[in-house]
């Protein structure tokens, strides 16, 4: 059961306003290791090099999008097991397709609640305490 | 941590820059500038917006931006043209959506019918993208659709493989139901011997799809035992892939009975199943420019290859349009040359509360005059004990000045903000007027201070409503002109010094002299017999109650007029020039200062009392010979300059003041400039030296006193007024010994 307090979660997202939003509610889960990138390009860098269990990112992002970051994770030799989740907004069925073809864990609807994004977590990385 | 309250404002701030993005964007477009970068850059914008206001839950906003977006991901996909006729609904669009977003903000209500024209517009520019397409989705197709039902089977952690992933090798078109098997192969004693090299299976298997292969090497005996025709490995993996499980059994065929085989088919990593998906109504079919989803191949078909058949009409879509977004590319030859793109890259900034930072431009101006209280000290020591002293006080001087300059950029703002809301201004008035015009702008990132920034909106908006309204001629007019149809305004922001000066340029008609000094006569605003220069006639226009418009149009012409414009401008310390040609069109300056809060001003002297005048208001500083004035009237009296004739206004008569110099020779001349080429000679006893002055307003505690901008403390702790160069003119011209000279008609003669 992994605990909350210890997952290191890095948020990607090229809005500030959703960044702040989505670490407040990872904040409401109880999760407080919390890195921040504003592209993929940047996710990659601190992907590179922080251990990380667990990135959350958005799709429609400038120099690299999300898929982009996820297929470029999981061809990465230390990050590739990092689970990872997607924003994605309502009705971006094709994005979701391709996502889970590039081996993505879960989505995530925008907007969501911190109950909404526990459920995703928990789905991926078991119920967390 | 943040609050909701503080996000929605961070999130609104973000919404100012998308529109602008946005608005530019389009605008490029419009004008066969832009790229698919810009095109993409204007999608990623429309779609933050409504991201955000999702997250904060403004609907109106969400459900607009949606329709928005849904034609924008057309024209990025190539499925929709990108006409002038299209841009110019995706640009009202973008209007709209500022009003929403400017609604949003206030917490007003939004009107259920807001926006509902536009809102058709684009929704028909979907349904045509739809009949072009052939595609049966409903006319609905772009209500949001959730799709909460898709049969998305999340990926466990502990479950996850890894590898190179399919989507890499299968495209992005194949929507595939995709499996996952494991797989469990243990080759017998006799298998080699048969000739069947695991290898090939293996690659036989990769070319199914994703396979992960893990060895198992717990058989493998010491390497002398080692019998080479003996099989000792065994391998478990696991298989992504869209092939059922009797194909992969097919690849094992040769080796069937000379191995233990054991494929399992594993949780489903995605599963679009197909009953879901035919439920789906497909009305509601959330982005009409997709391409239908591909029929999911029956799970336990055989026919593993189906799921690559069924998704060639996806391809094909997708190939038949791509020719179209090449023609549009081709519509736009400029495209992703002239212009760096629109999407900017993010700046590392931080917020901070505009009050915390008018707390330090407060401490920053206590610490001028501080400063300058220290410099009136040490000026009073004995001399020859202030040396070193005198040094380090030059340096502290130095470094507040960087402060002060350093906490003023803090508060300074790229006049863009402004000069965002000119286009869609532009537009309404030229869609109104029946002109065609063509806003420029330059210079956007040109920075002032808020304050400045604040007060600028009005009267630009004034003289580019004019510029559209009475400068650009009709495109009949201008083609007879021998001009191009289309009309060309420019707006263009630079530093200059210690001021920032805007220009706003028309290619338009310019000013009518003649009917201008006509009507300046009819309403006395001048001599019947005053002669003037061009200049001088052209601003007039600046004069209250002057509008020449001949009909009060809707957009001008209200009584409002350049006076207002040119108080406004005076009123944050600026200056407004205007230069016209007649036919060739018009050019507008507006000079003005970088902030309110510091300025340099020169301290002055009238009998005890001291001054200060804002430096940017004086011209020259000189002490005039007695034969170089001219008693005229009264204590009045003019001054020859350089072969001009200049007013010359007594400050210690204007302002009242006893004990005031009289004598013509002990007194000093500051020649100002009251705007619009005015220039006067204040007369006043004795120049104290030039000095940054912290401004404090007066006008809380004593209103508005006429000739008196604001107050200031000197570095002695007196306190000293600063000058309103401007009202004394007008002072000047009211008073009664004005008669013979009026600032409000500017008279410059010339010397005999």
């Amino acid at each position: 059961m992994p605990n909350a307090i210890a997952l290191k979660v890095l948020i990607v997202d090229d809005q500030n306003s959703v960044r702040q939003m989505t670490r407040l509610n990872l904040e409401e889960i109880g999760i407080r290791h919390i890195h921040e990138a504003e592209n993929g390009r940047k996710a990659m860098e601190t992907a590179s090099v922080q251990p990380l269990d667990l990135i959350i990112s958005d799709y429609y992002m400038p120099e690299m999008d999300g898929l982009a970051l996820l297929r470029a994770v999981r061809g990465h030799p230390v990050a590739r097991k990092v689970p990872f989740i997607l924003l994605t907004g309502r009705g971006d069925r094709e994005l979701v397709v391709k996502a889970a073809q590039a081996g993505v864990n879960n989505y995530l609807i925008k907007p969501f609640s911190a109950a909404i994004l526990r459920g995703k977590i928990e789905q991926v990385m078991g119920k967390l305490s | 941590m943040a609050s909701l309250d503080q996000l929605k404002l961070t999130f609104f701030d973000e919404c100012g820059e998308a529109l602008q993005q946005i608005e530019a964007g389009l605008t490029d477009i419009r004008a066969g500038q832009g790229s698919d970068e810009t095109v993409n850059a204007v999608f990623r914008a429309v779609h933050s917006v409504k991201g955000g206001a999702g997250i904060f839950g403004f609907e109106a906003l969400v459900g607009f931006a949606h329709v928005f977006e849904t034609v924008l991901d057309g024209i990025r996909r190539g499925t929709q043209e990108a006409t002038p006729e299209t841009l110019d609904v995706l640009l009202a669009a973008s209007d709209v959506l500022s009003d929403l977003v400017q609604m949003s903000r206030d917490g007003a209500s939004v009107p259920p019918d807001f926006g509902s024209d536009c809102r058709n517009a684009l929704e028909q520019i979907i349904a045509g993208d739809h009949a072009d397409k052939g595609a049966g989705e409903g006319e609905n197709a772009i209500a949001p659709a959730d799709f909460d039902e898709i049969d998305f089977t999340p990926v466990r952690v502990d479950q996850m493989d890894s590898g190179p992933n399919l989507a890499d090798q299968s495209g992005p078109d194949a929507i595939a139901s995709l499996k996952s098997f494991a797989i469990t192969f243990r080759p017998k004693a006799e298998m080699l011997k048969k000739g069947n090299e695991p290898l090939y299976i293996f690659r036989e298997l990769r070319k199914l799809g994703d396979f992960d292969l893990i060895a198992e090497m717990d058989g493998l005996p010491p390497l002398g035992e080692i019998e080479p025709s003996r099989p000792y490995l065994a391998w478990s993996g696991t298989l992504r892939c869209a092939a059922s499980r009797a194909e992969i059994e097919q690849v094992f065929e040769f080796v069937a009975g000379d191995c233990d085989l054991e494929i399992v088919e594993a949780v489903p990593v995605i599963a679009l199943s197909m009953t879901e998906t035919a439920e789906m109504p497909v009305s509601a079919t959330p982005e009409p420019n997709y391409p239908a989803p591909a029929p999911t191949p029956d799970a336990t078909s055989d026919k593993g290859a189906a799921a690559a058949k069924v998704s060639t009409p996806a391809a094909s879509v997708a190939k038949e349009t791509a020719p179209v977004a090449g023609a549009a590319k081709e519509s736009a030859p400029a495209a992703s040359v002239s212009r760096a793109p629109s999407a900017k890259p993010a700046a590392t900034t931080t917020r901070i509360e505009l009050e915390k930072i008018d707390r330090v431009v407060n401490m920053v101006g206590e610490l001028v005059i501080a400063q300058a209280m220290l410099g009136q000290i040490v000026l009073d020591l004995p001399e020859g004990t202030s040396g070193r002293l005198s040094q380090v006080l030059e340096e502290v001087r130095h470094h507040t000045r960087e402060l002060k300059d350093s906490v003023m950029s803090m508060r300074a703002q790229p006049v863009g903000a402004v000069f965002q809301r000119m286009p869609r201004l532009v537009r309404e008035l030229a869609t109104k007027t029946n002109k065609k015009v063509r806003l420029e702008m330059a210079g956007e990132t040109t920075e002032v201070d808020r304050s400045i920034i604040e007060r600028l909106g009005d009267p630009l908006t004034h003289i580019i409503r004019n510029s559209v309204d009475h400068g650009i001629e009709s495109p009949a007019d201008r083609l007879t002109a021998g001009k191009s149809e289309e009309g060309t305004i420019r707006l263009a922001a630079e530093h200059r010094g210690s001021r920032i000066v805007i220009e706003i340029i028309d290619d338009g008609a310019g000013i009518n002299s003649e009917r201008v000094l006509k009507k300046a006569r009819e309403r006395g605003l001048i001599g019947a017999d005053a002669v003037l220069s061009d200049d001088e006639i052209n601003n007039l226009i600046m004069l209250p109650g002057f509008s020449t418009a001949e009909t009060i149009s809707d957009i001008s012409g209200r009584g409002v007029g350049m006076d207002v414009v040119r108080s406004n401008i005076q009123n944050i310390g600026g200056r407004i020039s205007l230069k016209s040609e007649r036919g060739r069109g018009m050019t507008i300056q507006l000079a003005l200062p970088l902030t309110l809060a510091v300025m340099d001003g020169m301290v002055i002297k009238v009998g005890k009392e001291i001054y200060v005048m804002p430096l940017s208001a004086i011209i020259e500083c000189l002490r005039p010979a007695r034969s170089e004035i001219s008693n005229l009237i009264g204590t009045r009296g003019m001054l020859q300059l350089r072969g001009d004739l200049l007013p010359l206004v007594n400050l210690g008569d204007l302002l009242d003041i006893e004990s005031a110099t009289t004598d013509i020779d002990e007194t000093v001349v500051i020649i100002t400039d009251a705007g619009e080429g005015s220039r006067f000679g204040i007369v006043v006893d004795e120049l104290c030296g030039h000095q940054q002055v912290v401004m404090k307003s007066i006008e809380e505690s004593y209103g508005s006193v006429p000739g008196i901008a604001a107050a200031t403390i000197l570095g002695n702790g007196r306190v000293a007024f600063i000058l309103d160069v401007e009202k004394l003119s007008d002072l000047a011209a009211n008073s009664s010994f004005g008669a013979a000279y009026s600032s409000k008609a500017p008279l410059d003669v010339k010397a005999a």
